[in-house]
């Protein structure tokens, strides 16, 4: 299978959601704005879950709602990402298989991501995330050599710096979205937040 | 680092009431807890009076919480002096055990309170969390069932026992669990809702029904409930779709979905939100159902 590539603004956003709810298994799901073809590029992500992630009402609705957002946006859903709550074990659950299923049914080279809490200490010098990709209907793991992260060291400063500022308070999941739908679950504010933070001006790059 | 008191502008006394606020709410706002509940204790214990010692478990806890060892052992220590024989405190020292993955050693403490005292739930609990963060679900179902023939009564475990057998996609249990707590706690609009998306989840028309009457229900007891009112509009549209349904039964659900979907408009457009999904409904229009079910997740 191809490569995939991993932006700062998805990684940031997902461990910002895993550090938002350290309690629960939270999911969400990964979009590209390239076009087809080629390397995998995740561009975004969208938070969803942080509570009962196996019950389909509120997992269809975010989807279906993704989905049109997507097609307004230029963007494609392209993956799922998932951490669970017992840090002790990050495989795929059940659930985390199914939708990533149906992603796979909508584009070949979906990508099955699952965040490893065990390796998210503050001091960790590795992605904590462990990737999956579909081969003759099994998920199995993908070659570290073909996941990109750009720009690494950067990013993972970032995700730190959000963090002890307590930025991660400003993100928004498709379950707070329903508690308050004044709420953002596109995250724009954060997103800028982060390009902010990347930007050359910075000095960072 | 400026001072909770510096930073809010506010006394000792408002920061004890807030304490005892999150106390009575059983919030887990374990960071808050952590920040106020040690600056009161190492700046103002002498004040407190009989409180610090509440507020020592309360703070030992959300220590425990936000991995403050530091602090939960100074807050367990000031425990064990002023209560050297009580089981309180020894739970407390278990959970502290807990919290370092000493599960052995913790469950030692808890089988001692058991010895003691066996109908001491609090030990009886913390032991079936501990197969909770082991992964060993089967075995925590099995003891938290075991528990509830004993204690019947106990809303928090039902609960416990629904969200553990959501996890293990055992829908049928986990809705018995659910019609125990709405039997118990018929105005609790988030029973019901659960009990709805539960019944969504295992699929199937009488299921559909099932949850559309309770995703009703829900908005009954809360109006504002949005998950009810997308649920509501998700299941009487699935209905509706169905080719095993009469066509009285279609045309209600038809109703019920657009009832659904104009107040979803609503909502959206009173928090100033564009709807992101137009939600155009004509009476007797079918194809907008269609759509949103034909959707990537049909």
């Amino acid at each position: 299978m191809g490569e995939v590539e991993l932006s700062c603004r998805a990684y940031v956003k997902m461990y910002l959601h895993a550090c938002l709810f350290p309690r629960c298994s939270i999911n969400g799901l990964l979009l590209s704005s390239s076009s087809a073809g080629g390397a995998v590029c995740v561009t975004d992500c969208v938070p969803l879950l942080h509570s009962h992630l196996p019950l389909a009402p509120i997992t269809q609705l975010a989807l279906t709602q993704v989905d049109v957002w997507c097609s307004q946006t230029q963007q494609r859903i392209v993956g799922y990402y998932q951490a669970n709550a017992c840090i002790s074990d990050s495989s795929p659950t059940p659930c985390a298989l199914k939708v990533a299923d149906k992603i796979a049914e909508q584009f070949d080279n979906a990508v099955l991501l699952m965040l490893d809490g065990s390796k998210m200490s503050p001091d960790y010098r590795v992605p904590p995330i462990v990737m999956y990709e579909r081969k003759d209907s099994r998920w199995i793991l993908k070659d570290k050599h073909m996941i990109m992260l750009r720009q690494w060291e950067e990013t993972r400063s970032i995700a730190g710096q959000m963090l002890e500022s307590g930025d991660h308070a400003l993100l928004v999941d498709f379950d707070s979205h329903l508690d308050d739908i004044t709420k953002d679950w596109t995250n724009q504010k954060l997103n800028t937040k982060i390009a902010e933070l990347a930007s050359p001006a910075n000095g960072n790059i | 680092m400026a001072s909770v008191s510096e930073m809010y502008d506010v006394g000792w006394e408002e920061m004890r009431d807030k304490l005892r606020k999150w106390r009575e709410d059983t919030c887990r706002n374990s960071e808050q807890i952590v920040d106020v509940g040690e600056e009161l204790i190492s700046e103002h214990a002498s004040k407190l009076g009989d409180d610090i010692w509440i507020i020592y478990e309360q703070v030992m806890i959300a220590a425990l919480d936000c991995s403050r060892d530091d602090l939960a052992l100074t807050c367990l220590q000031e425990l064990r002096k002023q209560f050297p024989d009580s089981h309180r405190v020894k739970r407390l020292t278990g959970m502290r055990l807990e919290a370092l993955e000493r599960y052995d050693e913790a469950n030692k403490h808890y089988d001692a309170i058991l010895q003691d005292d066996p109908t001491n739930t609090a030990a009886r609990k913390r032991k079936i969390s501990i197969l909770k963060a082991q992964g060993k679900s089967t075995e925590a179902i099995r003891e938290l069932n075991e528990y509830l023939e004993q204690f019947v009564g106990d809303q928090e475990a039902w609960h416990e026992l629904s969200e553990l057998y959501i996890n293990e996609h055992d829908y049928g249990k986990a809705a018995f669990c659910l019609e125990e707590l709405m039997m118990t706690n018929p105005h609790n609009h988030l029973y019901c809702e659960q009990y709805a998306e539960v019944k969504y989840t295992q699929g199937g028309l009488e299921n559909l029904e099932l949850s559309r009457k309770y995703f009703a229900q829900a908005l009954r007891l809360n109006n504002r409930n949005m998950r009810a009112l997308f649920g509501l509009y998700m299941s009487a549209s699935h209905i509706a779709a169905s080719p095993k349904v009469s066509a009285k039964v279609k045309k209600d659900n038809i109703k019920y979905a657009a009832w659904a979907a104009t107040q979803i408009n609503r909502a959206y457009k009173v928090s100033h939100k564009e709807i992101l999904i137009r939600f155009d409904v004509r009476a007797h229009s079918f194809t907008t159902f269609s759509f949103l079910l034909v959707s990537v997740f049909p």
